[in-house]
């Protein structure tokens, strides 16, 4: 009996010390069919002592939003990969929009698990700087012979440049927090069938022709919300981006001249506040009702104009079976169409153990050809200035209409902007819910513009 | 009188049965649907009103025209015929006989003619406006007609004689369909997502957890049962307290823990402190409790030792318990979301949980319901199947949680 | 019992576990010294420590004077101090070693074994096929050895599968450095002066008797969970109590002690009159500090009430709107249910397996599905709506009009569709609760009403309702608790950026202090979010035990 009972023990004992022990990081011959786990962290925290070279191993990431750009940048890593001697590149896909990127990123600086380098947008830069948790890459920069802040646009350089004790922006400010992966701008793709069976004029005709103002576009949304309960003119997604635009185009924006404050309840701002409410909950309601996701209706044939970036544009080339284009925005009172400017910026993490191997990385992952390569996929505007690459953008349709964004940028847009005096996350966290409140009918104009900025302000330092 | 009640009775099962099968339909809709929907073509799901059974459009070659074309319901004359749309977006006006303005007719502009020629076109004095005049062919004839309107519409031909076509407008049409279904939704989410792993992650979770917490919780309750030693009752006090402790207390301190050991985003965070709980030790205590001394006793004085006690007497006189526990841990690990979204990265698909990749893949496709109710029945069908299977512990875990208290 | 011989070995054995413990002590004591002047260790590490080597050399000193007197005390601190330090060098070396962190690549190769695990599954089956001979018993072992065999072939091939070989290389090549040799030392040696106090000869030596042994085993089994509990629940209890007083931020490492500060920002609230109604607050309120919150009419007076932390007390007043209205839409149609299914009409089982359906699912399933059900333009409950109001208008020749209701993005119904969904996934777990209740409810009781001839209403009022008052209480007082800590349902089902949307109409206490602690990182203020949660479900809690003590429940 007691034999028999130590025997099993042994044997279960056994039994788990090989479960355990399968535990053990792997590090026999990946089997072949598994190309993930050659490359899994496993392997790499097991450092190889006859390892052929010392490589170093940089990790990065960025946030894309689909398979096929997950692939790009893979390719993208690979090459450069290639190209760099004595760096091993890692590529990790990030969550998508929608999961928390930004949130995850700190999550994991704070455990001190982050990539070496990844992309964040260009709004989050302040928060990511203030907080130390990214490089200023000045030094490296200045030791770099032929490098410029002056190869990028300018507005998104002036953000990245920002000298946090002086405030001093431009290529001598004595910052840079990284380079900028990409433009873009906002466009309204169309559905072209639905705006000729509406009888509505061409909105690029209109542009062509200087007309495209807010009331011509009144005009086509409200032709082809005629046509039926379940077709809408106008659709935008309920974030910053749609809504600041109408501020923008009115003369207002987010925060007063120097950014020091919030400008919510300026003249302007109001004045675009309210036109846009017309369009949801006005007399005349054009719109797709807001915070319903505007996208699904477009793909489904029922939004005539919907206002998105580039990144939107491989999944309407994927699932739009109807005719489609693009137009650049309408201009609004102050005369112009108050695009944004969006950017992102790769960055090097504040931890990270090769500063100067990331410094190259970056300085690849923001060549004209990586650019060029990550711009085919028809996500992004590359963010240096040049006719070459302006020329090579307009190549990449449909839409036919590239220029549209090209003229969004030209238009004096404002750029996506990091708040420095303030923090942007705790900002938008007391505008959005009350721009939704507004957009929905919930509180008025004047409720709004009474109480916005005494809360707003708050998030300013 | 006795058929009167028996009668009254008869109606009265009658209303119980509905109100049950109401009920019954009410709770399991969202699954059918959830199935249905998993097996449906993307464009399918967008459509109103919404249908449970899948369809998609049936397409036809036709001659003269390149690939398959699609094929919508055209009324020709008094019938309605399937014709396939070869063209769409041709730009069509709303024509108006002035003499009867409320009947009108949408023809192709290319199909109309300037009346009296496009150099001197006639004109008409029509809503006390000056309008234009065309000749528009309308069944052979051909109209003088004012324009009212513009608009667009496709060009519908009969896939068996294509000279014979048809325009009218593409969205209103009723597309020709068959029922269909499909399987790919399953393949590729579990592509796109990565479920295949995420899968397989929790299942291994889930098992560690519940081994764990079972030989925890048989181990802790046998000692807080039957053993006894100093502080057992205060221990057990606090057990027993602790049980409605809500975990989002503890979310902040437990993550720096795991930060500080270096289980943050490993598989490990999801499995080790979830082994050891209050509330399993407390059911098996209170199993225990009720398997008479005599039994055990007997077999101490014939010399076993307390394992062996625990291996061979109580473990097979609560195997119900242990079933229960089993399911209860099983759903609870299964189905946690919180803390796996807390501690594992979204970067890190290697050590996604099901929940987590399901939370993500609802912002990745978005557009493709689809694809996310093939996510979803992914992560149900696994519990659904075990509790049809052992049904009755899943209700046990329930009644036990409360009842018995 | 005599006094028991100690025979020579068993005397060696003791005087080693003296010797064992001075040396102990001494190691203990001395490694303090080094401790503090050992490089980077954050302080309240080096503290931890110190007062863990402390207690350690103490307890150890103590062992070995009792040991010494031949005391059984001796051999039980000695035992416990052993068996910890056991414990510690074997989990260290696991972890130094990287078994724990191993389970990731265990995740990997697992999908491999799963078919093995089913062939062991078959081997149960084939076994258990065995009790259908219960009249001969040959078969019947045959049968079980044969499954037993068939399990732990598939078993090995399990193994073979998830790479155990492999695995157990790696592991052995981790042995190079100090670390792992270090503790793989310490562990047998801590584990062969546990085995040297355990033996029956040292017990009898030390004049153990049965409520020793039965001490000894109690703390031995009872020391997993425990040490787990207090590793994993207890210690972030505390932890999250010290956290929630200071400003601690994760990404910035900055932690000060604020005392009150984060509860009093919390809770801030004013209140001042106004002139009237339409007043802007700017004119009434420091908005420096506060941020209306809402206006109230009191004796025909209007008040502002302005509080310092706006989102808290939105989200407070949403956990508890929607507490108010889950509940009794989950709890009410349940007793209903479970009193309907509480017959001898066939097909009862039935019902109640599938109305408990639900709650087997995944919370973030569920939500991807209602999702879907609620979607403005092409979900099924829109449809059912105007269905139901077309048949109404076409069968009575009303003119309703369709509400076109957009569930999700209209912040006045985004919460009540989170209430929906909840309760519909919860009425079946309650239903069987309440089915359960009734179960235990005498027949005679419904027996003598139907003799005096109650009607079935009357007996659901008078009877079932007051004799399952214990049960009604338990349900309410969980599905309080359960929704006080609403999450993933806004989390999922509300997807908005930032969460609780639209225009925080949906946002709960738990989704506030996600936000606060992993997104803003301010997990000090965070915790105190927790504790003010906790304090609410903590009444509610004890509300339950005041009435189960005082109540008939048994």
């Amino acid at each position: 009996m007691l034999r028999k009972s130590i025997w099993t023990a042994l044997s279960l004992l056994l039994a788990a010390t090989l479960l355990l022990t399968a535990c053990g990081p792997k590090e026999a011959p990946a089997p072949v069919e598994e190309p993930a786990a050659t490359e899994a962290p496993a392997a790499a925290t097991e450092a190889p002592a006859p390892a052929p070279a010392e490589e170093i191993t940089i990790r990065w990431r960025t946030r894309p939003d689909n398979q096929a750009e997950i692939d790009v940048y893979q390719k993208a890593s690979d090459a450069i990969d290639a190209k760099l001697e004595g760096i091993k590149l890692v590529y990790e896909p990030g969550g998508s929009e929608s999961s928390s990127y930004q949130d995850v990123l700190k999550t994991e600086i704070a455990a001190g698990t982050a990539p070496d380098v990844f992309w964040i947008p260009g709004t989050d830069i302040a928060d990511f700087a203030s907080r130390g948790l990214i490089l200023n890459l000045n030094d490296l920069a200045a030791a770099t012979e032929g490098f410029s802040v002056d190869d990028f646009y300018p507005a998104p350089m002036a953000h990245l440049t920002h000298n946090l004790e002086t405030g001093a922006e431009g290529a001598n400010s004595g910052a840079l927090w990284g380079l900028p992966r990409d433009v873009s701008t906002f466009v309204l793709y169309l559905n072209l069938d639905l705006i000729n069976e509406a009888g509505a004029p061409d909105p690029r005709q209109l542009a062509a022709e200087g007309k495209w103002d807010w009331e011509a576009f009144k005009d086509v949304a409200t032709k082809v919300r005629a046509l039926g309960p379940d077709v809408y003119g106008y659709g935008a997604n309920a974030w910053w981006g749609p809504y600041g635009v109408w501020m923008n185009a009115a003369g207002g924006g987010f925060y007063n001249a120097d950014r020091t404050a919030c400008g919510l309840d300026s003249e302007g701002s109001i004045a675009g506040l309210a036109f846009q409410r017309d369009l949801y909950v006005g007399d005349n309601p054009v719109a797709v009702p807001y915070g319903e996701d505007s996208e699904p209706p477009f793909m489904a044939g029922r939004v005539a104009m919907f206002q998105n970036g580039r990144w939107a544009t491989p999944g309407v080339r994927a699932n739009a079976n109807f005719n489609w284009d693009a137009v650049e925005l309408p201009k609004g009172p102050s005369g112009h169409m108050g695009n944004w400017l969006f950017w992102g910026a790769y960055v090097i993490n504040a931890n990270t153990q090769h500063p100067e191997e990331a410094w190259k990385l970056l300085q690849e992952l923001t060549t004209a050809e990586t650019q060029g390569m990550i711009s085919e996929l028809g996500t992004n505007i590359p963010s240096r200035v040049s006719d070459e690459a302006i020329n090579a953008f307009l190549t990449f349709t449909p839409p036919d209409n590239n220029q549209a964004f090209i003229n969004g940028l030209m238009d004096m847009p404002t750029a996506e902007g990091p708040l420095w005096a303030g923090s942007w996350p705790e900002f938008v966290a007391v505008m959005d819910p009350a721009i939704a409140s507004l957009m929905t009918g919930k509180t008025t104009i004047d409720e709004f513009k009474a109480s916005i900025c005494a809360e707003a302000n708050k998030a300013f330092k | 009188m006795r058929s009167k009640y028996r009668f009254l009775t008869l109606l009265g099962n009658l209303a119980t049965y509905a109100i049950l099968i109401g009920f019954a339909y009410i709770m399991l809709f969202p699954f059918i649907f959830m199935f249905s929907t998993s097996f449906k073509y993307q464009k399918d799901t967008f459509r109103y009103p919404p249908r449970l059974l899948p369809r998609e459009q049936v397409t036809t070659v036709v001659a003269g025209y390149e690939g398959e074309k699609p094929l919508y319901y055209v009324s020709v004359g008094d019938e309605k015929k399937p014709y396939a749309l070869v063209e769409t977006n041709i730009k069509a006006g709303v024509y108006a006989d002035p003499n009867r303005p409320e009947i009108t007719y949408t023809v192709p502009i290319s199909k109309v003619q300037p009346s009296g020629g496009a150099e001197n076109q006639k004109s008409i004095i029509f809503n006390g406006k000056e309008e234009a005049l065309w000749d528009v062919p309308i069944d052979g004839k051909t109209i003088p007609m004012v324009l009212t309107n513009q608009t667009a519409v496709g060009r519908f031909v009969d896939p068996e004689e294509p000279s014979r076509e048809a325009f009218q407008n593409v969205r209103l049409s009723e597309p020709v369909e068959k029922l269909t279904i499909r399987p790919q939704n399953y393949k590729e989410v579990t592509e796109l997502q990565g479920l295949d792993r995420s899968l397989s992650n929790t299942a291994l979770v889930t098992i560690l957890v519940m081994v764990g917490q079972l030989v925890t919780s048989v181990l802790g309750g046998y000692a807080l049962a039957r053993l006894r030693f100093p502080g057992r009752e205060q221990i057990f006090l606090i057990y027993l307290g602790t049980i409605m402790i809500p975990f989002v207390v503890l979310v902040t301190p437990l993550y720096q823990l795991m930060v500080f050991i270096g289980w943050v985003d490993k598989l490990a965070s999801l499995i080790i402190p979830w082994i050891f709980t209050a509330y399993g030790t407390f059911l098996m205590r209170q199993f225990f409790i009720t398997i008479p001394k005599e039994i055990e006793e007997a077999a101490l004085i014939d010399g076993a030792s307390r394992l062996q006690i625990l291996w061979t007497i109580f473990i097979p006189a609560s195997v119900p318990a242990l079933a229960t526990l089993a399911t209860f841990t099983f759903l609870y690990a299964w189905n946690s979301f919180f803390w796996p979204l807390v501690i594992i990265n979204t970067g890190n698909r290697a050590n996604h949980v099901l929940t987590l990749a399901l939370s993500i893949l609802r912002g990745r496709a978005a557009d493709n319901a689809n694809l996310v109710m093939a996510g979803a029945a992914i992560a149900i069908l696994p519990p659904m199947i075990i509790y049809i299977l052992a049904q009755r512990f899943f209700v046990e875990s329930a009644t036990s949680s409360g009842v018995k208290g | 019992m005599a006094k028991p011989e100690i025979d020579n070995r068993t005397h060696f054995l003791l005087r080693l576990a003296f010797v064992w413990h001075i040396a102990l002590t001494i190691g203990l004591l001395g490694g303090i010294v080094p401790l503090w002047q050992a490089g980077k260790m954050a302080v309240w590490l080096r503290l931890l420590l110190t007062i863990v080597m402390l207690t350690g050399g103490l307890a150890s000193t103590l062992a070995a004077i009792f040991i010494r007197r031949g005391e059984h005390r001796g051999r039980v601190i000695s035992l416990v101090i052993n068996y910890l330090g056991f414990l510690f060098c074997f989990l260290g070396t696991l972890h130094v070693l990287g078994v724990f962190l191993g389970i990731d690549a265990l995740a990997e190769t697992f999908p491999r074994g799963i078919p093995y695990l089913g062939g062991i599954f078959a081997g149960y089956l084939v076994s258990a096929f065995g009790d259908r001979y219960e009249n001969f018993p040959k078969r019947q072992q045959a049968f079980r050895r044969a499954g037993k065999i068939i399990m732990g072939i598939f078993g090995l091939l399990f193994l073979l599968a998830i790479r155990t070989l492999p695995g157990l290389l790696a592991l052995i090549k981790r042995y190079n450095s100090l670390p792992p040799y270090l503790l793989t030392a310490g562990a047998i040696l801590f584990g062969v002066m546990v085995w040297v106090l355990w033996r029956k000869d040292s017990a009898n030596a030390l004049k153990a008797n049965n409520a020793h042994e039965e001490m000894l085993n109690g703390l031995l089994f009872l020391s997993p969970n425990l040490l787990g509990f207090l590793l994993f629940f207890a210690a972030p209890l505390l932890l999250s109590f010290y956290f929630s007083f200071t400003n601690y931020d994760a990404t910035t490492k900055v932690s000060d002690w604020v005392g009150l500060k984060n509860y009093i920002s919390l809770l801030n609230l004013t209140i001042a009159p106004l002139s009237s109604p339409a007043q802007p607050a700017t004119e009434v309120l420091n908005t420096k500090i506060y941020d209306e919150l809402t206006r109230i009419t009191l004796f025909g007076r209007g008040f502002i009430i302005g509080a310092q932390d706006k989102l808290f007390w939105i989200a407070l007043r949403n956990t508890v709107v929607f507490c108010l209205l889950a509940v009794p839409l989950s709890v009410i149609p349940a007793l209903l249910l479970a009193n309907l299914l509480n017959s001898k009409l066939p097909g009862m089982k039935f019902f109640r397996a599938i109305y408990f359906l639900p709650s087997v699912a995944a919370v973030v399933g569920v939500a991807l599905i209602w999702q879907w059900l609620y979607n403005a333009a092409v979900g099924y409950i829109n449809y059912s709506i105007v269905s139901v109001i077309n048949f109404i208008n076409n069968i009575f020749g009303f003119a309703i009009a369709d509400p076109q209701i957009r569930w999700l993005s209209d912040t006045r119904t985004a919460l009540l569709a989170v209430v929906i969904m909840s309760a519909w996934q919860w009425i079946g777990f309650d239903t069987v609760l309440f089915l359960a209740g009734m179960q235990n409810i005498s027949k005679e009781i419904y027996e003598a009403a139907t003799v005096d001839g109650a009607s079935k209403w009357a007996q659901f009022t008078k009877i079932t309702i007051p004799l399952l008052a214990p049960t009604t209480f338990f349900v309410v007082t969980t599905a309080i608790i359960n929704a006080l800590q609403l999450f993933e349902q806004v989390y999922v089902l509300i997807n908005t950026e930032p969460p609780g949307g639209p225009a925080n109409s949906t946002i709960s206490l738990v989704l506030y202090l996600y936000v606060k602690g992993f997104q803003r990182f301010q997990q000090g203020y965070a915790s105190a979010v927790a504790w003010v949660l906790f304090v609410v479900i903590f009444s509610v809690t004890l509300l339950q035990y005041r009435r189960q003590r005082g109540g008939t429940y048994a």
